[in-house]
């Protein structure tokens, strides 16, 4: 290319660490009391050297069991930590320093989060807001509105915040977040706690947003159809570690370490031989479904046929939300 | 300039968001304007009793004066020391400070402007309040008319309520370390030291004299003594002078105290639970 764009790069990571004391306490009052003069602290290493960089207009998820340290790095990214050591970089902006040109290019959304005004209607919240990130009354209004439709919230914008339902909330909190028009949003379990419909249309808003303002948006999850459905690219930390950068599909060959062989038996005996192919993961006649090693898989699948009233046979990979169920439960090792 | 009147619509949006959050608390606002009330109902019949024993001067106050310091304190108390920025230390603790921080708005010029709104509702009731009792009790109230004293009278109240807020900032910075000590920090410095000591329970000047001349340079009479005093006209200029001056110089090291106490609170801040 003879030009490169004004940025390339919306999110810039290298080597992030972040590490949060702890005190120490013993239980009950007298743990309590001797904490107050002598605190055992610990060092907690949230996050040990993660590095990657974003797109802008990616849309990226990002998934790990609790305590991986995905909330971490939305915040430090957001401005809100202090990183321990490495280099960050938001729209050739460092977070830390939360320069208003800065923060009125980016949301952070948290599912338990609340800047909603609780004892107000949400309007106020959101007037407040159009006046904090000075929001010209034109754009003001257009984007009201457009968020309003969206998410379908227009007959509740004047009822007090407390009397909302979560789901209802959480559309308000999205709105109150993006009123500014955000080039980059994170968003820490966009869905958490809310009903099948609820979740979708939370999705079909995020992917929505994305596509039209070409927002660069990084996303953590336990919901496997807000990863599927939205995230081309997967980003899987465990215990402050960087696993996996890459497209959602490719998680499996890196992950994958067996392959299922599913077959029809034509007749119910030498059922317990079978257990020497590889492990038997269902079995409720005619059918089975052994996993065995990826290498092993052709020797398997012939010694199946061999050995075996095999009728119909056929090998699958392992199925994706498997591997992400290993993610989330931090079964997966470098 | 558009920038600067974007600036102040901020603030003005804020001051009224937080001006209709204080109605939704109704009860607590109630409940807090009652205990101002029996605190002065407790010090004019303290004071009441005093004087029925036929003393006409005590410790230079004579009864109007001490009654008038008594009407002064509600308006004062409601002035300087009602604000909103006792939430400050909780929004830490629970995480909730989060939100601000990721607004382009300034933390302190934030919560300035809440406790602006706060002692605004404050001191429309403290007035009311004042009015009611000064009918019901019928007290000889002494009024200042000598407009040096009710100029200085004013600047004086600005310097304390910035005392205030400095102070309880100060103290509400205690989570960024402790975050179990949310109200234990404030409970100590503000009801045990601020308040006794700032005047708001008996005026400085009847403790011995050494006492009271060390008192004079800590930050604490310059939020209820000293500004009552003006007002009564109790100092000669030179005095009110140097009491302005010690005022805000205090103003100026409790600022400077507060930012670097917050850079370095920021900087362990862990956002927890949100």
């Amino acid at each position: 290319m003879l030009y490169t764009t004004a940025m390339d790069k919306a999110i810039i990571v290298d080597r992030l660490v972040k590490s949060f004391e702890v005190s120490q306490k013993e239980p009950g009052l007298t743990g309590a009391i001797k904490s107050l003069f002598s605190s055992k602290k610990k060092t907690v290493r949230a996050l040990r050297e993660i590095s990657f960089t974003i797109q802008p207009g990616e849309l990226v998820g990002f998934i790990g069991p609790n305590g991986a340290g995905k909330t971490t790095t939305l915040k430090t990214l957001s401005g809100l930590l202090y990183p321990t050591s490495g280099f960050i970089e938001v729209l050739e902006h460092n977070p830390w320093e939360r320069k208003p040109e800065f923060l009125k290019q980016i949301a952070l959304v948290m599912g338990q989060k609340n800047q909603l005004w609780w004892d107000l209607p949400a309007i106020e919240t959101f007037e407040l807001n159009r006046a904090i990130y000075e929001i010209p009354t034109k754009n003001y209004n257009d984007n009201l509105k457009e968020l309003v439709d969206l998410l379908e919230i227009g007959k509740l914008i004047n009822t007090p915040v407390r009397k909302l339902s979560l789901g209802q909330r959480m559309r308000m909190e999205l709105t109150a977040a993006l009123l500014h028009k955000p080039k980059v949003l994170f968003l820490d379990e966009p869905t958490i706690g809310l009903d099948i419909i609820g979740q979708q249309k939370m999705r079909d808003f995020i992917y929505d947003y994305n596509r039209k303002y070409n927002a660069t948006i990084l996303l953590t999850s336990h919901n496997m159809d807000d990863l599927s459905n939205l995230a081309r690219r997967v980003i899987v930390i465990d215990a402050g570690q960087l696993l996996f950068d890459g497209a959602f599909e490719e998680l499996i060959a890196k992950f994958a370490k067996e392959k299922i062989i599913k077959a029809t038996l034509g007749r119910e005996d030498n059922i317990k031989g079978l257990e020497s192919i590889g492990k038997i993961r269902k079995l409720s006649f005619p059918e089975v479904i052994i996993s065995v090693p990826r290498e092993a898989t052709a020797v398997a699948a012939a010694e199946l046929l061999q050995n075996f009233p095999v009728e119909d046979l056929t090998i699958e990979e392992v199925p994706i939300e498997d591997i992400i169920r290993k993610v989330f439960r931090g079964e997966l090792k470098k | 300039m558009g920038n600067s009147r974007n600036e102040m619509k901020k603030y003005l949006r804020l001051f009224n968001i937080s001006f209709q959050q204080e109605f939704a608390y109704r009860l607590n606002f109630i409940l807090w304007r009652a205990r101002n009330v029996m605190q002065i109902l407790i010090f004019f019949f303290l004071w009441d009793a005093i004087f029925s024993g036929g003393a006409t001067q005590i410790f230079g106050y004579d009864k109007a004066k001490i009654f008038t310091y008594a009407f002064a304190l509600i308006i004062v108390r409601a002035i300087v020391m009602s604000s909103r920025s006792a939430d400050v230390a909780g929004q830490i603790a629970n995480g909730e400070l989060s939100n601000l921080l990721l607004k382009p708005i300034n933390y302190f010029s934030y919560w300035l402007t809440r406790d602006l709104s706060s002692k605004f509702l404050n001191i429309l009731f403290s007035i009311f309040e004042t009015v009611v009792l000064v009918l019901i009790l019928k007290p000889n109230v002494f009024i200042q008319t000598n407009p040096v004293y009710l100029i200085s009278f004013t600047l004086a109240l600005i310097i304390a309520m910035f005392i205030y807020f400095t102070t309880i900032m100060m103290t509400s910075f205690v989570p960024f370390w402790v975050p179990e000590i949310v109200w234990g920090a404030q409970f100590l410095v503000i009801v045990i030291v601020v308040e006794f000591l700032s005047g708001a329970f008996l005026p400085l000047d009847i403790f011995p004299p050494t006492v009271y001349q060390i008192l004079r340079f800590t930050p604490f009479p310059y939020l209820i003594f000293i500004p009552i005093k003006i007002y009564l006209g109790n100092f000669d200029y030179s005095m009110v002078i140097q009491s302005l001056i010690i005022g805000t110089a205090w103003c100026w090291v409790l600022w400077r105290i507060v930012n670097y106490i917050w850079k370095k609170g920021l900087l362990v801040y862990e956002g927890v639970g949100r």
